[in-house]
């Protein structure tokens, strides 16, 4: 998902899931540089294809969780112990099952919360956010692997030779701004 | 016709036959010393042994009824504890009907206050016993067809036994998920006749889920070293094993306190009477202790992806959880039989030593008695393909 200015692409167009999985897989051991694999739904497996490293949007979600929970048991044992105790059913003031439900609930909120919108920062997406698709049909029935700086030695034919196997449907260089 | 069946190691089959006697002996032994603790362990023991016998089968009916494909290349490993049902089935029988007595509600005292007419009802030697054997027949027989189908496509193929077994597995989760919840009702709340929870059934569930889901980690990462199953379960397979049992954890955790802070905030003497005896003394800090080995640990341990995918840390988190599930069922059961602090003696060693060696035993004769992977299902097309592409 890297955004460099003014990429040269080499996009290759299949019709079907495996072929593009198998051809990624292929192209990143030759050496080549996956830039990104555009799909129209996610692909089990292609994580490792391209060779990506693991996500670090757990560890966003993992300190939310934690924030939330935490902030939540706190506020509640400041609120039930120490700005309005109030007696109920003769328990203590500060009693941690009654608190746990609704720290459990802090904790869903903000880790989901917090995974969503730092996966939007990171990714740049934002409401009214002008894309245009690299090709159309990625938001349909298409996949496109798109490869950046490509090698000299390699020109467009050898590469279309290499992906023929994986029933490429076109190879094509483009720019990417 | 069983292609590459798996003949276990006589040595190894051995081994659990000596921890058998070994487990008898120690009983027997801690038996003439506290003959009070004999029964409630065997109990437990037999109880844990049918619910992994049952949770096999549960595991493989969720997978037909959910479409799943992964699970296919080890369908065995359940196949395999569903063979334990009838055993366990008959070792618990044998226990309730040698010392029914222990049940305080035998001795029903006309003038009990407080017993509920349904429960007079329920509650009666003969009707308790029919229903367990009711039970017992009922998951025999389901569990049987649906293996037996199962094993049937190996030699015959097709896609009509998938979707016989289909029917056959929505069956079973209906009928299994009313029984399991009043065997679990009949065999263990009963202990404590004048108590009650709504949440007992689905409780037995959260915990059958763990340690069903416990020991397919723990055989199936057996049989890969043994070279029996290698590409069925691989480490996706057991990163994804890895997610159910960190998921179900959490679940029990949740039903666990679900069930604990509705009895602590209405407070009322008829419910609270199973937690106050349970939280005195010695009884309080395994119950602290319940909830580490049960929950937290598993759960911070398998929260990193990496760990799932590391079979040292999954046998050794698969063990944790069964020796949890096996300490919930003694904080379930000893406080309600009798007064004083737990004791871990030789009748509980005894006793956890007969459920090893006996599950040892049923496990792999059963597992010897088919292909170790199944052969002709139409799901193992797509889940050898996708093993293939990862």
């Amino acid at each position: 998902m890297s955004t460099s200015v003014n990429t040269q692409l080499t996009l290759a167009t299949f019709d079907h899931e495996a072929n593009v999985l198998r051809a990624t897989e292929e192209m990143r051991k030759r050496g080549f540089h996956i830039h990104d694999v555009y799909s129209p739904y996610a692909i089990h497996g292609i994580d490792e294809a391209m060779g990506l490293k693991p996500s670090r949007l757990t560890w966003v979600c993992f300190v939310c969780g934690l924030i939330g929970a935490l902030g939540m048991l706190w506020f509640q044992h400041w609120v039930n112990a120490v700005a309005w105790p109030i007696d109920v059913g003769g328990k203590p003031w500060n009693s941690l099952p009654a608190e746990a439900p609704v720290g459990f609930e802090m904790l869903v909120l903000c880790a989901a919360f917090g995974t969503v919108f730092a996966f939007f920062v990171v990714s740049r997406m934002f409401p009214g956010k002008n894309v245009t698709p690299i090709n159309k049909r990625v938001t349909d029935d298409q996949f496109v692997l798109a490869l950046g700086e490509v090698d000299a030695s390699y020109s467009i034919d050898e590469i279309e030779e290499i992906l023929k196997k994986y029933n490429v449907l076109e190879v094509e260089e483009t720019s990417l701004e | 016709m069983i292609k590459n069946s798996y003949i276990p190691p006589t040595q190894f089959m051995n081994r659990f036959l000596y921890i058998n006697i070994a487990g008898i002996i120690a009983l027997l032994a801690g038996g003439i010393l506290s003959p009070e603790r004999v029964w409630g362990n065997l109990l437990i023991v037999s109880y844990f042994l049918l619910m992994l016998g049952v949770g096999g089968t549960l595991l493989i009916a969720l997978e037909y009824i959910s479409g799943a494909r992964w699970s296919t290349s080890f369908r065995r490993i359940p196949e395999a504890m569903s063979g334990i049902i009838p055993w366990a089935g008959l070792l618990i029988l044998g226990v309730l009907y040698f010392r029914l007595d222990e049940y305080a509600w035998t001795a029903d005292d006309p003038a009990n206050p407080g017993t509920f007419w349904f429960k007079q009802l329920w509650l009666q030697p003969t009707f308790f016993m029919g229903r367990a054997i009711g039970y017992i027949v009922i998951w025999t027989l389901l569990s049987k067809a649906i293996v037996g189908i199962s094993r049937k496509q190996d030699r015959v193929g097709g896609a009509k036994l998938s979707s016989r077994n289909r029917g056959l597995s929505a069956l079973f989760l209906v009928i299994y998920s009313l029984t399991f919840t009043l065997a679990s009702c009949d065999w263990f709340m009963s202990l404590e006749p004048m108590w009650f929870s709504t949440m007992w059934g689905v409780y037995a569930f959260s915990g059958m889920m763990q340690i069903s889901l416990s020991v397919v980690i723990l055989t199936g990462l057996h049989f890969r070293r043994q070279h029996v199953l290698v590409k069925a379960f691989s480490n996706k397979k057991l990163h994804d094993l890895g997610q159910l049992l960190i998921g179900f954890c959490c679940f029990w955790m949740y039903i666990w306190f679900s069930q604990y802070m509705l009895i602590w905030y209405s407070n009322i003497p008829e419910e609270t009477m199973y937690f106050i005896p349970r939280l005195k003394g010695g009884w309080g800090a395994l119950m602290l202790a319940n909830i580490a080995i049960n929950w937290l640990i598993t759960f911070l341990v398998l929260l990193p992806k990496p760990s799932k995918k590391n079979p040292y840390i999954m046998s050794k988190i698969a063990i944790v959880v069964l020796i949890g599930r096996w300490l919930d069922l003694y904080i379930m059961t000893f406080p309600s039989l009798h007064k004083g602090e737990p004791v871990f003696g030789l009748v509980e060693a005894g006793a956890i030593a007969i459920l090893v060696g006996t599950f040892g035993l049923l496990f792999f004769k059963s597992f010897s008695k088919a292909n170790p992977v199944p052969l002709n299902d139409p799901a193992m097309k797509h889940n050898m393909h996708s093993h293939a592409v990862h």
